[in-house]
This record gives C-alpha cells, structure tokens and sequence, in this order.
C-alpha cells in the first residue's frame, strides 16, 4: 500500500474538518477524493503532505510511519495546490529553477530535468515569458510542471481543473493520464466534479462533511445502485429510481404520469443516495 | 544549504524585475534626507564637536539601511499570505531555518544597497570616514537584527493594517529617537529613555563611532547589546518559521 490512512481527525477551533477518515492508495494508481465544499479534501491533502502539522490518527507511507518532520517523505511526492501560487514576478524558467534548487538539481540535471517537464506539459515556447502573463490553463500545466521536477513517485492534484474550461480541462485530463501511465506516478486528486473522478480514478472516496460516506471503484459504486437511472421530474423536486436494465427503467417511465428521462447512473447518483444531496447545489 | 539559495534566488530575481525602480527608492531617501538636512538647515553646524554632515551621514546609513532590510516584512508578508509562495519552500525537502536564512540574507542585501550609496557620496564630497573591519562587523549585525526583525513581523503580523500600523508607531519614532539625525542625549528626558529602547540607538552609536573614529561613541558594551538583540530575534524567528502552516 503506498498510503495508509487510519481515523485521520482535524478541528479548526469549533470546526471538525475531518471526523475520523481511513483509507488506503495503492501504488501506481489514480486515486480520487470526491466531495462538495468543504468536505475536507484540501485539510487531508495538506496533513499528507505536511503542510499542516497537528492531527490525529496514523499514516503510513509504504509502511513507514509518517510525520511532517521528517525530510525524506518530501522527496517521493509532489504538491499541485488548490489555488494557482505561480510566482508571477518571475518567468517560467525562474519559476522552474526555483524549484529545482529547492530540491537539490543544479547544472546539467537541473536543465534536463527542466526540458523533459517543459515537453510534458507543452509549455516549450514560454521559458522566458513572465508567468503573470499565461493564460489560466498555462499557469496550471506549469504548477503540474512544477511538481514534477524532482519525480515525485506521489502525485497530489487539489482540483486540478477547477475553474478551466471544458476543452481545457480534458486535456488536463489527458494529462493526468499520462503522468500515471508514462511516468508510473501513484495520482493522488481531489475534485467535485463527478465525471472527472469518474473518467480519471480507478478507486475513489466519496467523503462529506469529514467523513467518508463510500469508498470503492466508480463502476462497483454505481453498480450496487443499478445499471440506469430514471430521473422522475415532480413540479417540486426530481426523484430518482435505479434499475438493472434500460427496457426495467423505460417501462417505469411510460407508466409515469410525469416527465422523466433514462441516463446511466453516475457518482452524483451515488453521492445522493448516501447523503440524501447532491454535490453541487 | 539548497534552501538557502533557492529562496534567495527566488528574491534576487523578483529584485531583478523590478530593477531601477527599487534601486532608486533605496537611494532616493537619503539623498533626500542629505538635502535638507545636511545643506538645507546644517550647513555650518556643529554638532558633537564635528560638522553637522559628518554627524548625519552615518546616521543617514543606518536609517536607510534599516528601513530596507526591515522592508521584506511587507515582501515576505505578501509573497507567503497573497501570492501563497511560502508554500512552495513549506513543502520542500529543506529545513525551516532555510528560509529564515534565504529572507533575511536578501533583506541584509537590499539594506547594503543605501550603503553603498552614502559611502561613495561621502567619498567623493570629502567627509573622511573610515573602513574598517570594526565598521564592517557592525553594519553586519546592524544589517542582521533589522532584516530578522523585518523577517518576524512578516510572519507574526498577518494584517497589512496592523503592519502599516507597526510602522508609523514603532519603525519612524525609532527613527527620529535613534542619534540618527541628532545625539539624543540632547533630548529631552522621556525622548532619552524611549531612545534607550531602541536596537537602532546602539546601532547608530556603533557604526557612527567606527566610522569616525575620534567620535568616541564605541564601545563594546553596544557591540555585546547587539550580539544579545540578535540572539533574541533569531530565537523568536526560529520558533515562528518552525510553527508556520499553509
Ligand atoms: N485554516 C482553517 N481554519 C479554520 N477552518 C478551516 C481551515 N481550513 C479549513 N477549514 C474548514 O475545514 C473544513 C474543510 O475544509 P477543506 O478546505 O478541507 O474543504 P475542501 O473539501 O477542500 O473544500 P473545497 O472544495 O471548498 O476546497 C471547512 O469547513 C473549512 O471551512
Ligand atoms: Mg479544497
């Protein structure tokens, strides 16, 4: 298991961000956290990656207890954090550097390791430009970039696409996949957006409120509801009715006296049934 | 030792960016200063039994050189609260000291730069100062305290309105109650005794007197006072840059 997570618990004063999550990741795979608002996807990340350093509970990296303090466990990950933190002042290239120096590389490593990073996230031509003035998906290639440089064998990803645009954010996707299958980097993201933990994740966890509601693969999730989801429109509310088959959830339309409409079940479906709401509100 | 470099790095070439502009705010100040005071009004005094513009202009160096060393509080502030930088050198494999270490070898940098400037003008206006290794060790403590001292209110002081706030109530009294523009012993009685307090009242005794040596204002109880002064801040920025989180 390359992260263990037992009863992992976090206040902030009155508020109890994490109530007692465990879980594991397992090595080479793209794990997903999937939760509205306030879950406490970020508070995990930042515990995990020793960003915050008073918890409870128990962490294992690859077996090995885990405290912030220790230096090493900061050399097999790399953080992609929330909100964009380029250093806008400097250009691509310092920003780069920055980091390469943080992690030790210099000199010829330093300029090979920059040039594979530049190829991956297909930044090539911007070396020299002023970060400031990339546009949104740029800047967030380059802080993936950024994470890279030292090859982490963990990746964590705090809503890698949060706020980019449609196209923009299935290349990100693509992206994504790629540094787990090219460079067998364990993927470690959290989202909202239930397609992306669908399209991206072999294994997921769906946490609310500091708890986590399910865990499992996307496909048996959604399988233990149903196959298809009839989505009954009431005036006052939608109600939704789970079924093995599409010919099952299209003979309980025709006998409704309301619109409704047949879709395969997805994570929201599941999100809803266990938590009586949805995601996104 | 990464650490250090990779965040002084970081900073010298912000520095870079922003070039000229922030070159000539370090000096504009004391040119400033040096009009008015030196040849605006002290043009012909005396003061302490030397001519008032030998008097200020090691005053002149310790002041601007403070408020540029003490200056990264704001830049640090901002690149750890706003920009969120801090968390880059938060997460990686370097100790926490590193960064204290890189931050404040920048603000010792930046506090240099009015040095220079006040040097070569008393060089070529022929006020004879002296170099020495002396001089040179106290500017180095002077340089240290004030860029620590910039380097704990970054962390400590969240608010850019507290910051403002420490500033026109700690920083420009300290300012006007340090020997830096007129002996204070030459104050009256309360001015004296909240110059007694302030890390710049040794400082400005320390390099003035190394500078003109016939000044007599040397001593090594002030050097001892600043090595205390230093021990103290190094140990509060420790604490606070091992307690900080993202
Ligand atoms: N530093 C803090 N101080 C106080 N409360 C905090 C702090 N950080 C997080 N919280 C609270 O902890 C809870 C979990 O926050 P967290 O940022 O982990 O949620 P999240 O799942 O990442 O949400 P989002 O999708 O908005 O990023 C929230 O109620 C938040 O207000
Ligand atoms: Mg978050």
């Amino acid at each position: 298991m390359e992260i263990e997570v037992q009863n992992l618990r976090k206040r902030f004063g009155e508020v109890e961000a994490l109530r007692g999550i465990s879980f594991g990741v397992f090595p080479g795979e793209v794990f997903a956290f999937l939760g509205p608002n306030g879950a406490g996807k970020t508070t995990t990340i930042k515990i995990l990656t020793g960003l915050i350093r008073e918890f409870q509970g128990e962490i294992l990296y690859r077996g090995e207890p885990f405290s912030p303090r220790i230096l090493s466990f900061k050399r097999v990950i790399g953080v992609v954090p929330q909100h964009n933190n380029v250093d806008r002042d400097l250009t691509v290239e310092e920003n780069l550097k920055v980091h390469c120096y943080l992690h030790g590389l210099w000199g010829k490593k330093q300029r090979e390791r920059i040039r594979e990073v530049l190829e991956l996230t297909g930044l090539q031509g911007h070396l020299r430009r002023k970060a400031d003035h990339l546009s949104g998906g740029m800047k967030r290639r380059l802080i993936i970039g950024r994470a890279l440089l030292h090859e982490p064998q963990i990746l964590f990803l705090d809503e890698p696409t949060v706020g980019l645009d449609p196209a923009v954010r299935r290349s990100m996707w693509d992206l994504i996949r790629g540094i787990n299958v090219l460079k067998g980097c364990t993927v470690f993201l959290t989202t909202h957006y239930i397609e992306e933990a669908d399209m991206l994740a072999q294994r997921v966890v769906i946490l609310d409120a500091g708890r986590v509601v399910a865990q499992g693969r996307p496909q048996e999730l959604k399988e233990a509801l149903g196959r298809y989801t009839l989505e009954i429109y009431h005036r006052d509310r939608i109600e939704e009715e789970f079924f093995q088959s599409r010919e099952e959830a299209l003979e309980r339309m025709r006998s409704l006296d309301v619109p409704a409409k047949v879709r395969e079940v997805n994570l929201e479906d599941v999100f809803l049934s266990l938590t009586g709401r949805r995601i996104r509100v | 030792m990464k650490g250090v470099w990779a965040v002084f790095y970081r900073e010298l070439m912000f520095y870079r960016r922003r070039g000229v502009r922030t070159v000539l705010s370090s000096v504009i100040y004391p040119a400033l200063f040096l009009l008015a005071f030196g040849y605006g009004i002290g043009k012909g005094a005396r003061v302490s039994g030397m001519s008032y513009i030998t008097f200020l202009i090691p005053g002149l160096i310790t002041m601007s050189s403070m408020n540029q060393a003490y200056g990264i509080s704001v830049e640090v502030n901002v690149s750890r609260y706003y920009f969120k930088i801090f968390e880059e050198y938060l997460l990686a494999p370097i100790g926490r000291w590193e960064i204290m270490a890189g931050e404040v070898l920048y603000g010792m940098g930046k506090g240099l730069l009015p040095v220079l400037f006040l040097l070569g003008y008393s060089a070529f206006a022929g006020i004879g100062l002296r170099i020495t290794p002396l001089f040179l060790l106290c500017l180095f403590l002077h340089l240290l305290a004030f860029a620590l001292l910039g380097f704990i209110i970054a962390m400590a002081v969240e608010s850019h309105a507290d910051q403002a706030a420490l500033s026109s109530f700690v920083m420009v009294p300290m300012i006007f109650l340090s020997d830096t523009f007129y002996p204070i012993d030459k104050m009256p009685l309360l001015a004296r005794y909240l110059g007694y307090f302030s890390p710049l009242t040794y400082s400005t005794k320390l390099i003035r007197g190394t500078l003109l040596p016939g000044s007599h204002l040397f001593s090594f109880k002030y050097l001892l006072f600043m090595v205390g002064i230093i021990l103290a801040l190094l140990a509060v920025a420790v604490v606070l840059v091992e307690r900080a989180e993202a």
